[in-house]
């Protein structure tokens, strides 16, 4: 038998090739499979470690209450602790440490300072003047912040004594000397500072004692100075960052398990030194995050490993039917003669199985060749993902057990025995059989698909990976079904014609069912192909939908500190495009906080340039600029221009006997709309003009509110520091108030005069005039103050250069409406830090931009901003600037915090180490199934032509020419093609509208936000389809061409 | 019936393959045919009769030698004057019936009626007449398939005969069919031939299927086995069964 295998091998080697290259192209799609998701795999998540950015991976270590016998062993166990868990990758670490206050005795009025030590100093300031501080010296040297400086009237060369530390124990003073003034460079780690590097705050409180005391700080002294020096720490946190440039995936998954139980063990080695202890990362939830992203990858590449298993394994049952086909005179021949069953069984077995080894030595190098090159193309290419040419276990098995797997589907038809009629009757109830299992097992696909939100935690999702090759060869064994209906009626209309060729290519196509396996492969290619490129572009669409909706904007710049007046000119610089400054932070909602660790967030932008602005998909063919319009005032303030460098002063007058002071807070706007404030020292109102702190410190400031929180002076008036009676005397005061602003003039915008809660009854007649005289702008301000009343009432006269706004405006998610109950027109009570504003949802939207999936309130900056002015809370509360059509990248280099864009996002999803074998293989997945399938296509009719031989001599017979021959055949195989590439259209288009939305997943495999949106690319699939019938035409075309040619007389002779 | 020679052959010569291992199937083959007669041709298998029958039909080529079918020198056309002759003026009957197993009976026998572009009512007039003839009326619907030898024997010369050809050319055709069916078929085209007018010229092995022709001309290993001599009117001579007018 092993001789006739032999023997036939020779004699058949063209057959046994096509069903070899046939059998090669599945191993070698699941072979590039398995290296995707070994291999690469490996890679991604080492490249993607490599690519996180230090918050991403950093460890911290905080610590609070550190006596100061204890500072230097603790900074040293911290150190080693943090080494310790993130071994075995090189680690560096930098500590920032900041003392107790101490009081401040020579400021002239209640003070307290503090003394920090920061590694690095060099890297995270800029000196301004003298020298940064050294180790060692007596008294300890240190460095101030221009602001503390300029404060506490400080040089280099001051000496400055630090008193007693508040806290209760007894501790000596220290006295430092000043050699260096500094300013602190942006994004270098000053918002932890305790005054986050303002230099002062005249209204600190530590939260031992009600009164508001002046502070100072830091004085930065060597790191060493400050552990060994003896005082105590408040706070001391140590960064520790590994180097993760050429990490090992089982180093990182080792080192997450140590980080999480880092805190614990730290706890441990610190015992009662330290009275807080915390670590904090990022890693983890990092490296998890890592995983749970190549979870999706991995179960979508899986998904068209099986897709392309499916197309292989029905081009091998075609090759397979009719190769047996072509042997059954030869099998029917060996029967007569005597052989088995066995024996025949045997021998397609020994001949399959030397065709699965063929197919497996050829598919390894072939599929580590298709790998490799894979990874040297766009997008893994641009992931950091090429890799050479290389072979592994998982690979080689993989390959093996497909090359098997589908031998055994080509072996299949040729040990079936034909028994007429029975045969065929049970072959037919076999296939409807297997269509109806195929459609519930699609519909069970799916079904699970639509009623599973995420990803099954399981590292392989089997659901994930398989509906959509069920549905797909369910979706095209249907429409098969409903192709041949159609070429009936093709037939019946064709019988009409008067000729031959048309009825005659009518009557083959519709009347030859037996070529099922083909149109099956013809359908499932064209649906596999279509549906890949659905899917991609689909798959595309949501990545970018995602990426605009949580970035917001063109460009994010997410700060670390607040933003100075005058900063927003100096972005748009930078960025080149429209700014506006934005709120985006958590807020309660009446008693509602939110879920667990989830706030209602509030995002406050410029919504006057919501186009310009906001990205996001708005569904019912809204814009933003109709939302914006929603939300905006509808005039802008005008305020009082205010020169850069100009003077302000104030002088007021209060009548009655008891001295009254004001602390005046300006809130001057720049040009992006930010609205800062700028508070002055109390001042009596004594009639004379007092000089106010530099505000108009940027050109384009204008003044949009004054807000004068009135007082009864005590003997600190003066000084800075003002205090409510405990006994407030009697009667009314009529307070008049002049702010002058040098050297403009401005229009007679309206000005309002507001008292501010909690009890604006306080303040009578509250009025605001505005008049421009040579001197510059005077904005007159006058109202009548009860003395008598609550000693903490605000007294606080508030005028604004635009009206009482009323509830403000808002857009909230769909996901806060739900959880609210709130809908349009529906009134809500914001707490905006400590101060409440009334909001009307005045629109419900899908999502806010840059809250996907949250419950999320979208406001007006300039309508917020003013709700809260006229609360007398100047304060407004700016997280970040957004940048529309930003047309530099300079951004970042303002170090003001971290940048984000909308493009640097869309390519962190679409083409990060971590998804980038999803497109990838997408696009393996479309040439595979033309290959196949113009494979199978060019084995099918090149089989039924040479079956038909004898039938093609008789029509030349029949006296047709070789033309009409060709004509004919032509007509019968694209007439068949047309339907079944149609019908494999529709199938991709259903399975990419049904299948593909509930495929894509987020980073944490969760359904994505904004919901998916299936696309059908027309252009592209258009363009494949055309390509595909015209491949399919030519391969029909060069078969026919070339059996027509041999259709002559020597058939007919060996017919006969 | 009968008139002057509808197919002429001359010193027709075909070989196949070349060198030592050529085979030489015919040599020298000269007869004619008269209009309005049926003759049978025969000889043992690979004597030649296939591609003498061929050469007539204009499927084949003879290396030299004119062969003449009504008037037509079949050994100077072109593919399409080939294809018009077959069309127009040769029929064949193959001895595997040759019939398109797409087609029913009645669409194969409408097919040549279709290449002559027949208006469809005078085509359905023709095929149902022919289906009449052969006595196969009721099987019209019915594919090759669904009939039996002889019955798609029947439709086979019932299409040949669709397009009024000058010449039938029928190869063995009852080399399938067991004798009592072979005869009806015999019986049948003889009929046709003098129904319809027709010259046939049928390949044969069976001597039971010689009585039917009018004349018998004898092919062995390429050669004609008796050279007929040309008679007086310009027509060679045969062997004759008697029943023919040479």
């Amino acid at each position: 038998m092993l001789r006739l295998v032999a023997r036939r091998a020779r004699a058949q080697w063209p057959l046994l090739a096509a069903l070899l290259a046939v059998a090669v192209v599945g191993p070698t799609l699941l072979g590039a499979c398995a290296l995707l998701l070994t291999r690469t795999a490996e890679q991604a998540l080492e490249t993607a470690a490599s690519r996180a950015t230090p918050d991403q991976i950093d460890v911290t270590a905080y610590t609070v209450t550190i006596r100061g016998e204890h500072a230097r062993s603790v900074a040293d166990d911290i150190r080693a602790a943090l080494t310790s868990a993130l071994a075995p990758f090189a680690t560096t670490t930098a500590a920032r440490a900041s003392s107790a206050m101490r009081s401040l005795p020579g400021a002239g009025v209640p003070a307290v300072a503090y003394l920090s030590g920061v590694e690095d100093l060099p890297a995270r300031t800029q000196l301004a003047d003298g020298r940064l501080p050294r180790a060692g010296a007596a008294p300890a040297e240190s460095v101030v912040l221009e602001s503390t400086a300029r404060q506490l009237g400080l040089t280099v060369g001051s000496r400055v004594s630090l008193g007693r530390e508040l806290a209760d124990d007894p501790d000596q003073g220290i006295e430092v000397s000043v050699v260096g003034i500094v300013r602190p460079l942006p994004g270098t780690g000053w918002e932890r500072d305790p005054l986050a590097a303002t230099g002062y705050d005249l209204a600190y409180r530590d939260g031992r004692s009600a009164q508001s005391v002046h502070a100072y700080g830091p004085f930065i002294v060597d790191l060493a100075d400050l552990l060994g020096g003896g005082s105590t720490l408040d706070r001391l946190e140590i960064i520790a960052h590994p180097d993760l440039s050429a990490p090992d995936r089982r180093d990182l998954d080792t080192v997450t398990q140590v980080v999480l139980g880092a805190d614990r063990r730290l706890g441990q080695t610190l015992g009662d030194r330290v009275r807080i202890q915390r670590v904090a990362s990022r890693l983890p939830s990092t490296l998890l995050a890592a995983h749970d992203q190549q979870r999706v990858t991995t179960a979508a590449v899986l998904a068209v490993a099986a897709i392309g298993l499916v197309l292989t394994a029905t081009a091998l049952a075609l090759a397979g039917r009719l190769s047996a086909g072509v042997r059954g005179d030869e099998t029917a021949l060996l029967s007569a003669l005597g052989v088995g069953r066995g024996q025949l069984a045997g021998a397609s077995l020994v001949e399959a199985g030397a065709l699965a080894v063929l197919a497996t030595a050829v598919a390894i190098p072939a599929s580590s060749a298709l790998h490799a090159g894979l990874t040297r193309l766009p997008p893994m290419a641009g992931a950091g993902l090429a890799t050479p040419f290389g072979v592994n276990a998982a690979q080689v098995l993989s390959v093996a057990g497909g090359a098997l797997a589908l031998a055994a589907v080509l072996v299949v038809p040729s040990l079936r025995t034909s028994s007429g009629g029975v045969r065929g009757r049970r072959e037919l109830l076999a296939r409807s059989g297997a269509d109806l299992l195929l459609v519930a097992l699609a519909a069970i696909g799916w079904w699970q698909l639509h009623d599973q939100p995420t990803s099954s935690g399981s590292p392989v999702d089997t659901v994930r990976v398989l509906a959509p090759a069920l549905l797909l060869i369910a979706g095209s064994a249907v429409t098969l079904r409903l192709v041949w209906p159609a070429l009936r009626v093709v037939e019946r209309l064709a019988v009409r014609a008067r000729g031959l060729m048309v009825p005659l290519a009518a009557f083959e196509a519709a009347r030859r069912p037996q070529a099922v396996a083909a149109g099956l492969l013809i359908g499932l290619g064209c649906a596999a192909a279509t549906y890949g490129i659905g899917f991609d572009a689909t798959w595309q669409r949501s990545q970018q939908d995602q990426a605009d909706l949580s970035v917001g904007t063109d460009l994010a710049l997410t700060l670390t500190a607040p933003p100075a007046a005058g900063q927003g000119p100096v972005v748009g610089a930078a960025s080149g495009g429209e700014v506006s400054p934005a709120t985006d932070r958590g807020v309660a909602v009446g008693q509602w906080l939110g879920g667990a660790g989830d706030p209602p967030r509030l995002i406050a932008v410029d919504t006057t340039r919501a186009e310009a602005l906001l990205r996001g998909r708005l569904n019912d063919g809204r814009t933003w600029n109709a939302v914006g319009t929603l939300l905006a005032p509808p005039t802008r303030a005008a305020g009082v221009p205010v020169p850069a460098g100009a003077a302000l002063s104030l002088a007021g007058n209060a009548t009655g006997p008891t001295p009254l002071t004001v602390t005046p807070r300006l809130l001057l706007q720049d040009a992006t709309g930010l609205r800062t404030p700028c508070t002055g020292a109390p001042i009596p109102l004594d009639g004379t003009a007092h000089p106010l702190p530099d505000c108009a410190t940027a050109e384009g400031l204008r003044l949009v509110a004054v807000s004068l929180p009135l007082a009864i002076a005590t003997g600190n008036v003066g000084t800075g520091h003002s205090d409510a009676l405990a006994d407030p005397p009697a009667g009314d005061s009529r307070v008049a108030v002049t702010l002058t602003v040098a050297g403009t003039a401005s229009g007679a915008s309206p000005w309002t005069a507001t008292s501010a809660g909690p009890a604006p009854g306080q303040l009578g007649n509250p009025a605001v005039a505005l008049t421009s005289t040579s001197a510059g702008t005077e904005l007159r301000m006058t109202t009548t103050v009860a003395l008598k009343g609550p000693p903490d009432a605000a007294r606080n006269l508030v005028a604004t250069a635009f009206p009482a706004p009323g509830p403000v405006p808002v857009a909230v998610s769909a996901r806060f409406a739900d959880e609210v109950g709130a809908r349009r027109g529906s009134r809500l009570d914001l707490t905006v830090g400590l101060t409440p504003v009334q909001v009307s949802v005045a629109e419900v939207l899908p999502a806010v931009p840059s809250a996907p999936g949250a419950a999320a309130i979208l406001a007006d900056f300039d309508a917020l901003s003013r709700a809260l002015a006229v609360s007398g809370d100047f304060d407004v509360p700016v997280d970040a600037w957004w940048v529309g059509h930003p047309a530099r990248g300079d951004a970042a280099d303002l170090r003001l915090g971290s940048v984000t864009t909308r493009a640097s996002e869309t390519a962190r999803l679409t083409g990060g180490p971590l998804r980038a074998g999803l497109p990838a293989v997408l696009r393996l997945l479309v040439p595979a199934a033309v290959l196949l399938m113009i494979a199978g296509i060019v084995l099918h009719v090149t089989f039924d032509l040479r079956a038909r031989a004898v039938e093609m001599a008789r029509l030349r017979g029949l006296g047709m020419t070789r033309r009409e021959i060709r004509t004919v055949l032509l007509g019968q195989h694209v007439g068949i093609l047309l339907p079944l590439l149609a019908a494999g259209a529709v199938v991709g288009a259903l399975a990419t509208r049904v299948v593909a939305p509930l495929l894509v997943r987020s980073d944490t495999g969760a359904a994505p936000v904004p919901e998916v949106l299936p696309v059908w690319p027309w252009a592209a699939e258009a363009a494949l389809l055309t390509g595909l019938l015209a491949g399919c035409a030519l391969a029909v075309s060069a078969v026919v061409v070339v059996q027509a040619r041999l259709a002559d007389a020597a058939y007919l002779r060996v017919a006969s | 019936m009968n008139g002057g020679p509808l197919v002429s052959v001359r010193g027709v010569h075909r070989r196949y393959g070349s060198g030592a291992t050529a085979v030489h199937a015919l040599r020298d083959v000269t007869f004619e045919l008269a209009a309005g007669t049926m003759t049978a041709l025969v000889g043992r298998s690979g004597s030649g009769k296939t591609t003498l029958l061929n050469i007539i039909g204009g499927l084949d080529r003879p290396d030299s030698g004119t062969v003449l079918v009504d008037g037509t020198d079949v050994t100077a056309l072109d593919e399409d004057g080939l294809s018009l002759l077959r069309r127009e003026k040769v029929s064949y009957v193959f001895q595997t019936f040759g019939l398109i197993p797409v087609l029913s009976a009645a669409e194969n026998v409408g097919a040549p009626l279709r290449l002559a572009r027949v208006p469809p009512v005078e085509r359905e007039r023709r095929v149902a007449l022919l289906l009449e003839l052969v006595g196969l009326a009721a099987h019209a619907e019915q594919l090759p398939a669904e009939l039996s030898g002889g019955q798609q024997q029947r439709v086979a010369i019932a299409r040949a005969l669709a397009a009024s050809p000058r010449l039938l050319i029928a190869d063995e055709p009852t080399g399938q069919l067991d004798a009592e069916t072979g005869l009806s078929v015999m019986a049948l085209l003889r009929g046709v031939v003098e129904s319809e007018g027709v010259t046939a010229l049928v390949s044969t092995h069976d001597p039971t299927m010689l009585a039917l022709a009018d004349r018998v001309i004898r092919i062995n290993d390429g050669h004609l086995d008796e050279h007929p001599g040309m008679r007086s009117d310009g027509q060679l001579d045969g062997r004759s069964n008697g029943r023919g007018d040479s």
